[in-house]
């Protein structure tokens, strides 16, 4: 019996399903039991290099704090055992039973990167600016999760769906199933992202690789693994093999090549997973507490970077330094391009405090929220932009700041909500059906939510003596939520559009 | 003879042509072509998804009500509505037993029962109890609302209070349209319309009284707009003859408006209860242009001033003279 491996697989298995439910009950009622926040909070990287660059101590930074103790004690077990992305990858490498091994000399280089990535990361968090999320493999999850995943599961189950309905007339009880169905789990609009192709890829890329090279994203480029495997240096659950026959069993089956051609075993890229263990013909192979560095075979290889190598990082991350120029004009030019979620009121803190994880747009009532790509420049990738011409900011919802770990979009009540403008909506009278062609039309003016209309009409008769009416905007009571744009009948463009907040 | 001869040379052509051989390359240009004018035309997709997609207008049912219209007053909306459809001539005139019953409010916006901006849900729930009561298999309830489905179904309350009596109150499916045919030209000429709006054996409109920017009030005729899909901002344009259009199309069996909470600024969506007035009454009758103009005159709006009901008078399309009606109003 492989108890410990059962138990891996366990617990692995029901970290990726608790991580899908969470992520995929990220929507309107938001009555899962675990809030959406919880998943970033657990997240050490995340959640310090946030707070460092925002000198800020954050809300639920305590669960991250957990997490790194239990890594100073059991070193990467956050890798073996619940990381999804480490989930997903040993997934895929069932595919392929035989492990690439690479040569000593190799495996030392291969595993150097996620350091200087880290080490890049924190010099830009001390600076104040936050790349924590650029790969961190939780964010990258569940924003492939959000913005690919669970809109194109969606989107294959409703059509087989209305496919059957339509096809066969199944308009009775099978149709209610379908709506129940609808209700319950699919959610009743399937989600659309722009630029979901790209998360995709970079999912797959992350996942599809190691099935040649195992676990070659944890080893060679995860920035949270490299954090885990600087808490392991002084963790003291380690490996004992009390009895070698040289069979070199556990070098050929350790997927993070963790093990030395010479035996000797590498603790920072140890993830617990517990193969060597069982695959040891002598038995001799286990993992114990040792507080006083008394278990011979350990910690020979190198784990984290050298003197040199930290002088490299050291002038290799100074252009990095052109990032945090805070007077650059281009900088405030593209901010005004994009509509932000309500409530964001200062762009460059938003930039600092938003981790790019997709809960925003996931959670979106209309589907409005879309994420960027290079709009509001390079600074500002997969952060939530306001599309309205695909759906508007629903007036009385506060979920995107309900569901937001790191505050970027502030928890605003109803009332205060409300109150938040996100831009001004401009009309277009070349385009406006009553000023350019004089018919009647103020879906506009139908649509305000503001109860005093932040649209107004204006009579006027035209030289048929009709009277038609022409709306117009009073700027100071338009919060710019975009449902008129959305509204609009003009055609291809809109009439009234939404302009970020200068 | 002569033309035997050619028919028979044309017909020992076309019998060659189809007894050719046929090289590789033709044989693929034919495939290729097939391929073209099979994705072309779309021919699997509108075998797939357009099957019975035309729908012909409801049929006028000949109901005979021993009033033109009913109007209540009394201080619960309920007991209105019970009363009204009793002074019609109960409801086993209008729902048949195994009847499927579509009741139709207005839930279009994220307001409360309050803000008036949405039918009273009392009102609606009553109806559903009604419709049971006569023996009806199932009475449905949807809208498609301007704002959230999800949101104005839960805070408009109706969602609650029909479910409680039985109803199957579902978000209507933008796929599950049929394409509206008129016997006669329109603009509202292949506009897709919500299946089960039109294959219902009752449609009853439960609309509430309430402002408007465009049209002056919302009334029945304008509910009706909840049962179409599409771009709904074309209907704005050239309003009046679209609506009287779709009524015609729908036909609804019977007309309540809700004039319980009325909104009488800053419409359709409102959100200030201070624009909000209590009226207490239920107007009911068969004929839409009636009620309609019964509410106007309860507003006291000239309902020449309204443009569909000028457009229906216009038209003759159902009865615009209060004078000549016979119309019974009740307090109670």
């Amino acid at each position: 019996m492989k108890k410990l491996i059962i138990a891996r697989k366990f617990s692995q298995i029901l970290f990726l399903g608790l991580f899908v439910y969470i992520v995929w009950s990220t929507t309107y009622p938001l009555n899962s039991i675990i809030s959406p926040k919880v998943l970033f909070k657990l997240d050490p990287l995340i959640m310090f290099f946030t707070a460092i660059s925002v000198r800020q101590c954050i809300e639920g930074i305590v669960l991250s704090i957990l997490v790194a103790i239990f890594a100073l004690i059991f070193g990467r077990y956050f890798c073996g055992w619940i990381c999804p992305v480490g989930t997903s990858v040993d997934i895929a490498a069932m595919v392929n039973k035989r492990n690439l091994i690479l040569s000593d000399g190799l495996n030392n280089n291969v595993k150097k990167p996620k350091y200087y990535i880290l080490f890049i990361v924190s010099f830009l968090a001390i600076l104040g600016f936050q790349a924590a999320w650029i790969l961190d493999p939780i964010v990258i999850f569940a924003r492939f999760l959000s913005l690919s995943f669970i809109p194109g599961a969606t989107f294959v189950i409703d059509k087989t769906f209305i496919f059957a309905i339509k096809n066969f007339e199944l308009y009775g009880g099978f149709y209610d199933f379908y709506r129940s169905l609808n209700d319950n789990l699919l959610g009743i609009k399937i989600q659309f992202f722009v630029n979901s192709g790209i998360s995709l890829s970079i999912f797959l890329a992350i996942v599809l690789i190691p099935i040649i090279i195992p676990r070659l994203w944890c080893r060679t480029l995860c920035p949270l693994g490299a954090l885990f495997g600087i808490f392991s240096k002084i963790s003291v659950f380690k490996r004992a093999v009390e009895k070698c026959t040289d069979c070199k069993n556990c070098y050929n089956i350790c997927r993070m090549q963790a093990i030395n051609k010479d035996l000797s075993y590498i603790k920072s890229e140890c993830v617990l997973c517990m193969d060597c263990v069982y695959s040891c013909p002598t038995k001799g192979t286990s993992f114990k507490f040792d507080y006083k560095n008394k278990l011979v075979n350990t910690g020979k290889g190198k784990g984290t970077i050298s003197r040199r190598d930290f002088l490299f990082l050291l002038l290799i991350s100074l252009p990095s330094l052109g990032f945090s120029n805070k007077n650059d004009k281009k900088f405030s030019y593209k901010a005004i391009e994009v509509i932000r979620p309500p409530g964001v009121k200062n762009e460059e803190l938003f930039l600092k405090t938003c981790v790019r994880c997709g809960n925003c747009m996931k959670v979106c009532i209309t589907n409005g929220l879309q994420p960027t790509l290079l709009k509001s420049g390079v600074e500002g990738l997969w952060t939530p932009q306001l599309v309205p011409e695909i759906g508007y900011c629903e007036y009385n919802c506060t979920l995107c700041g309900e569901v937001c770990p790191t505050k970027a979009i502030p928890e605003l009540r109803s009332a205060q909500k409300k109150k938040e403008k996100l831009g001004l909506a401009i009309i277009d009278e070349s385009i406006c059906f009553p000023h350019s062609q004089n018919k009647q039309c103020i879906v506009c003016e139908e649509h305000c939510p503001i109860s005093d209309k932040a649209i107004k009409l204006k009579n006027k008769i035209t030289a048929e003596g009709e009277m038609i009416m022409l709306p117009y905007v009073d700027k100071d009571l338009c919060v710019g939520c975009g449902i008129c744009q959305n509204k609009c009948p003009a055609r291809p463009g809109r009439a009234i559009k939404v302009k970020g907040k200068l | 003879m002569e033309s035997e001869l050619k028919m028979n040379n044309l017909l020992y052509k076309l019998e060659t042509y189809l007894k050719r051989t046929v090289s590789r390359r033709e044989f693929m240009k034919i495939i290729i072509g097939g391929l073209v004018y099979f994705l072309s035309e779309n021919q699997f997709l509108k075998f797939a998804f357009a099957k019975n997609s035309d729908a012909k207008p409801r049929a006028k049912k000949s109901i005979a009500c021993e009033h033109d219209l009913v109007a209540v007053k009394g201080s619960k909306s309920g007991k209105n509505v019970e009363k009204a459809i009793e002074l019609l001539g109960g409801i086993d005139k209008f729902v048949k037993k195994g009847d499927v019953v579509l009741v139709k409010p207005n839930m279009a916006w994220d307001r409360s029962p309050e803000q008036a901006a949405n039918t009273d849900p009392e009102v609606v729930a009553t109806i559903v109890e009604l419709c049971y009561k006569a023996g009806a298999k199932r009475v449905n309830i949807f809208d498609v609302p301007c704002n959230d489905d999800r949101r104005v179904y839960e805070n408009s309350g109706i969602q609650k209070a029909a479910e409680e009596k039985g109803a199957k109150v579902y978000f209507a499916d933008h796929w599950n349209v049929l394409k509206a045919k008129f016997p006669y030209k329109s603009a509202m000429e292949d506009w897709p319309i919500i299946r089960d709006a039109v294959v219902c054996d009752t449609f009853i409109n439960v609309p509430v009284l309430k402002h408007h920017g465009l049209t002056g009030l919302t009334l029945s005729m304008k509910n009706l707009m909840g049962v179409c899909s599409g771009t709904r901002g074309f209907i704005h344009i050239d309003i009046a003859k679209k609506l009287v259009d779709l009524t015609d199309f729908i036909n609804p069996d019977l007309t309540i408006i809700d004039a319980t909470r009325v909104l009488t600024k800053n419409g359709p969506s409102g959100g200030n209860l201070k624009d909000v007035i209590k009226l207490d009454t239920v107007i009911a009758s068969t004929d839409p242009t009636l009620a309609d103009t019964y509410a106007c005159k309860l507003m006291k709006k000239d309902p020449m001033s309204v443009p569909y009901l000028k457009e229906a008078a216009a038209r003759k399309f159902g009865n615009s003279n209060l004078e000549k009606s016979d119309i019974k109003e009740l307090s109670i």
